[in-house]
C-alpha cells in the first residue's frame, strides 16, 4: 500500500482542470482571503497570543528534537490510564491494527471527527474494503466523503464547493435529502447535523486523529470548531485515535501556548470552538467515554523526516495559513497539487513522505519562492527553504530532464567566468539576428511574454568603453 | 569623497542598461565616487532557487572574488532580490552546501566568512538613496506611481520603507492597489518552467495594478527587474500601455527635473 495517496494525473492536467473550474476559482478566492484576513486582524487583537506564538515555536522544536523521551512517557502513562499503545510503522499497520479492533468488538458503525492522519493512510478505504461503515462527521470531511473526493485544503475539506453545488450533493447522495429545501448555510448545516446525529447515536467505533499529545500525562488533544470530537469520543463503545509521532508536546504549559496557535492562525479565533481531551477509557467511577481506548502512534516516514534535514517541517501544527497565503494555492487549490497535503506544507510534506519519485514536481512546478508561506507560519517552519532544498534534491538524484539539466551547468559554467559570460552575451546576440529565441528555457517565457533583446552595448560593456575613453582623454 | 561599487546585476547589464547609468548618474549627483566591477556577472540567484547548488556556489565564488578586489567598501545592489541573495543565502549556502560541493571543512569556513564580509558590505540601491539627502525642488510637481515590491524586498530584505520614503521625499505619491503583498509570479527560472501559473499570477497582478492606474498612477516603479521584465514582458504581449521604471530610473528623472527647474 502506498504511503500517500496520490493523483495519478500528470500536473497540467490538474492544474489546468482547477484553472477552468469558475465556481473553485470564485470559492477558493473567497475562502484563503477570508482565513487570511482573519488570522492578521487576530494577531494584530491580541498581543498576547503572538507572545504565545514566541514560546510556542521553541517548546514544539524543543518537543520534536527530543521526541523519543516524551513519546515513552505519554505511553507509559496512556497505559497506566487503561488506554492501548500501538506503534504503526506505515499505513497498512494502522487499518490492519484498527480493523482487528473492530473485528474483536463486533463492531459495525464507525464514526469519525477530521484528521489528515487518517486521509494520509486512507483509513477509510481501508475500514470499507473489511465491510465496516464509516461516517464523516467534521461537515466538510462529511461533504467530500459523500462526494468521493479527496480534502481541497488542510482545515477546509470542502473549501472549492460552493452551496448550490453542497444542496445538488445532498439531494444526489442522502437518503430524504427532499428536506434539503434550501441552499442557506444554516439549512444545509442543519440537514447534516440530523443526519449524523442518527450516526453518532448508532456507531459502536469512534475514530479521531489528535492534534496534540500532551507527555506529561498521556493526554489526546482534539480541537474542532464543530464539537463533533466530543461526540465522537464519548458516544461509542470503543475509542482509536491515531496520532502522528510529531504531535507530542511536552506539559500543560506547552499545550497552553502551542494550542492557540491553530486557531490564531488558522480560523482567527483565540480558541476552537470546542477542546476534546482524552485522557483514558471511562474509569469505574466514571459514567461516560468508551469501555477502550486505542492510541495508534504513526510513523510512516516521520522518523525518517526527523533523523533528516527537513525536521523542523515536524513542527506544523496543520493550521492552514500556509495554503491561504500562497499564490500558486490560491490559483489551483488542494486538488492541484495531487496531494491530501496541499499548499507549501503539502509541497515539502508530501515528497518527504510519498517519495520525489510521484510527488517531485509539487516542488518544481507549485513554488514561486515568494517567503509568503515562512511569513505566515505560526512555526516559522523555513518552507521556502526547504523547497529549493527538495529541488536540489531533483537536481542531485537527476530527476530533471537531461537537456535542462544541461543548461544550467553550461549557464553556471560559463557565467563564473568573465570571459564566458562576455562570450554568452555574445552568443545570445547571434541568436537573436537568427531568430533562435525560441529555444530551451526562454521557449517557456516568450509563450505569453515578451523580452526585450539584449542591449546592443550592456551596461558592463559602455561603462568599459566609457572607462577606456576618459583614460585616452 | 565617499565611494560605491555598483552590484549591477545581469538582468540591468544585459537588458536595461539605462538603470545602470541612472543609479551612476544619481550616486555621482550625490558627491559619490562611482566604481563598476567590470568583471562582474550573476549572483546565481537563478540557479540557487532552481536548486542546482553548484552552479549557484561557482557564481558566488565568482561574486565574491570580483568585488573584494573592488576599492570600495560600500557595495551598491540594483535588484533587491539580487541583494538578498548575496546578503542572506551566500553565507547559508557554503555553510549547508560547501561540503557537498567538494569544498574541504577549512575551506567551507573561510568562504563563509568572505560571505559573511560581503553581506555587511552590501546594501540595496533604496536602501543607499535613503540615506541621502532628496535633491529635489518642491516645486517639481508630485506624481501618483504604483510601487511593486518584490516578494525578497518585502519578505528576506524587510526594506520597502526606506524606498518608499525616499520615493516620497523626491515627490511621489504612492497609490494603493489591491494584494500589493502578493507576488507577480516571477520567481526566476519558475517564469519558464512553469510559464501557465506564471502567467496567471502576472495577469492577477495586472488586474490589480489596472486600479492604481485608474486612481491616476503614471508609471510602475520596482526595485527588481525581475518583476519588472516579467510584468512589463505580460504587458507588453497583452498590449497595456504603461512606463515601467526601476527606482533608480524615477529618482534619476526627478533630479533632472529639479536641477531643470533651479536653472529657469
Amino acid at each position: 500500500m502506498e504511503r500517500l495517496p496520490h493523483d495519478p494525473r500528470p500536473w497540467p492536467a490538474r492544474r489546468d482542470e482547477a484553472l477552468h473550474d469558475p465556481v473553485l476559482q470564485a470559492t477558493l478566492r473567497r475562502v484563503t482571503h477570508r482565513l487570511n484576513t482573519a488570522r492578521i486582524q487576530a494577531y494584530q487583537n491580541y498581543p498576547a497570543g503572538a507572545e504565545a506564538r514566541e514560546r510556542a515555536k521553541h517548546r514544539k522544536r524543543e518537543a520534536v528534537r527530543e521526541w523519543e523521551p516524551l513519546l515513552a512517557q505519554a505511553e507509559q502513562q496512556i497505559t497506566a490510564h487503561g488506554g492501548q499503545v500501538f506503534r504503526a510503522a506505515t499505513p497498512g499497520d494502522v487499518g490492519a491494527y484498527i480493523k482487528k479492533v473492530a473485528q474483536e468488538h463486533g463492531v459495525q458503525r464507525i464514526i469519525k471527527s477530521k484528521s489528515m492522519a487518517t486521509e494520509e493512510v486512507q483509513l477509510n478505504a481501508q475500514l470499507e474494503a473489511t465491510g465496516f461503515a464509516v461516517r464523516e462527521t467534521d461537515l466538510g470531511e462529511y461533504i467530500i466523503q459523500l462526494a468521493h473526493e479527496k480534502p481541497s485544503h488542510i482545515l477546509a475539506p470542502a473549501a472549492h464547493k460552493n452551496r448550490q453545488q453542497i444542496q445538488a450533493l445532498f439531494r444526489e447522495t442522502v437518503a430524504d435529502a427532499h428536506d434539503v429545501v434550501s441552499d442557506d448555510i444554516p439549512g444545509l448545516t442543519q440537514f447534516a447535523r440530523q443526519k449524523l446525529r442518527q450516526d453518532f447515536l448508532s456507531a459502536d467505533m469512534g475514530i479521531t486523529g489528535g492534534n496534540f499529545l500532551v507527555a506529561e500525562t498521556g493526554t489526546v488533544v482534539v480541537i474542532t470548531n464543530e464539537g463533533n470530537a466530543d461526540m465522537v469520543t464519548t458516544l461509542p463503545r470503543i475509542l482509536i485515535s491515531l496520532v502522528g509521532l510529531e504531535k507530542i508536546v511536552q506539559d500543560w504549559d506547552a499545550l497552553i501556548d502551542i494550542i492557540q496557535q491553530p486557531a490564531l492562525s488558522g480560523v482567527g479565533q483565540r480558541l476552537s470552538s470546542y477542546t476534546t481531551m482524552i485522557s483514558g477509557p471511562r474509569g469505574p467511577e466514571s459514567w461516560e467515554g468508551p469501555d477502550e481506548w486505542h492510541v495508534v502512534l504513526l510513523d510512516n516516514g516521520r522518523q525518517a523526516i526527523h533523523d533528516g534535514p527537513y525536521q523542523d517541517v515536524l513542527a506544523c501544527i496543520r493550521c492552514g495559513a500556509c495554503l491561504n497565503v500562497c499564490p500558486v494555492f490560491q490559483q489551483v487549490g488542494g486538488h492541484g497539487y495531487g496531494s491530501v497535503y496541499s499548499g507549501p506544507i503539502g509541497t515539502v510534506i508530501s515528497p518527504l513522505i510519498g517519495g520525489m519519485q510521484t510527488f517531485g514536481e509539487l516542488p518544481r512546478y507549485l513554488c514561486t519562492v515568494c517567503y509568503a508561506c515562512q511569513e505566515a507560519c505560526p512555526m516559522d517552519i523555513p518552507l521556502p527553504e526547504q523547497i529549493i532544498g527538495l529541488r536540489s534534491q531533483a537536481v542531485a538524484e537527476d530527476r530533471e530532464p537531461a537537456a535542462v539539466r544541461t543548461q544550467y551547468r553550461l549557464w553556471g559554467q560559463a557565467w563564473s567566468t568573465v570571459h564566458g559570460y562576455r562570450r554568452s552575451v555574445q552568443a545570445a546576440r547571434i541568436a537573436q539576428r537568427l531568430a533562435l529565441r525560441h529555444v530551451g528555457l526562454a521557449a517557456g517565457w516568450l509563450k505569453t511574454r515578451k523580452m526585450p533583446p539584449v542591449a546592443a552595448r550592456t551596461f558592463l560593456e559602455g561603462w568599459a568603453h566609457e572607462q577606456r575613453r576618459r583614460r585616452r582623454a | 569623497m565617499p565611494q560605491a561599487a555598483i552590484f549591477v546585476t545581469c538582468l540591468v547589464d544585459l537588458f536595461k542598461p539605462q538603470t545602470g547609468y541612472a543609479a551612476a548618474e544619481v550616486m555621482e549627483r550625490h558627491g559619490w565616487e562611482v566604481e563598476v566591477p567590470i568583471s562582474q556577472t550573476c549572483c546565481g540567484q537563478f540557479a540557487y532557487n532552481a536548486g542546482h547548488f553548484a552552479e549557484a556556489i561557482k557564481l558566488a565564488q565568482h561574486f565574491i572574488e570580483v568585488f573584494e578586489s573592488a576599492n570600495a567598501s560600500t557595495i551598491v545592489g540594483l535588484s533587491a532580490s539580487c541583494t538578498a541573495m548575496v546578503a542572506h543565502e551566500y553565507p547559508e549556502l557554503f555553510q549547508r552546501e560547501g561540503a557537498n560541493m567538494g569544498l574541504a571543512s577549512e575551506e567551507v569556513a573561510q568562504w563563509v566568512q568572505r560571505a559573511t564580509v560581503m553581506a555587511e558590505r552590501l546594501m540595496e540601491f533604496g536602501e543607499w538613496v535613503h540615506g541621502q539627502e532628496a535633491l529635489a525642488l518642491p516645486a517639481v510637481k508630485p506624481e501618483k506611481v504604483a510601487v511593486h515590491h518584490g516578494c525578497h524586498m518585502r519578505r528576506v530584505l524587510k526594506a520597502m520603507q526606506p524606498t518608499d520614503e525616499a520615493l516620497r521625499a523626491y515627490g511621489a505619491e504612492l497609490v494603493e492597489y489591491p494584494d500589493e503583498t502578493q507576488c507577480c509570479g516571477f520567481g526566476g527560472t519558475y517564469s519558464m518552467i512553469e510559464p501557465t501559473i506564471s502567467t496567471q499570477l502576472a495577469d492577477a497582478k495586472r488586474e490589480a495594478l489596472s486600479q492604481a492606474q485608474a486612481a491616476g498612477a503614471t508609471s510602475l516603479i520596482s526595485g527588481d527587474w525581475g518583476c519588472l521584465l516579467h510584468l512589463s514582458g505580460r504587458m507588453e504581449y497583452e498590449g497595456d500601455r504603461w512606463p515601467v521604471l526601476h527606482v533608480a530610473e524615477w529618482i534619476n528623472q526627478r533630479e533632472k527635473m529639479s536641477a531643470q527647474k533651479k536653472g529657469e
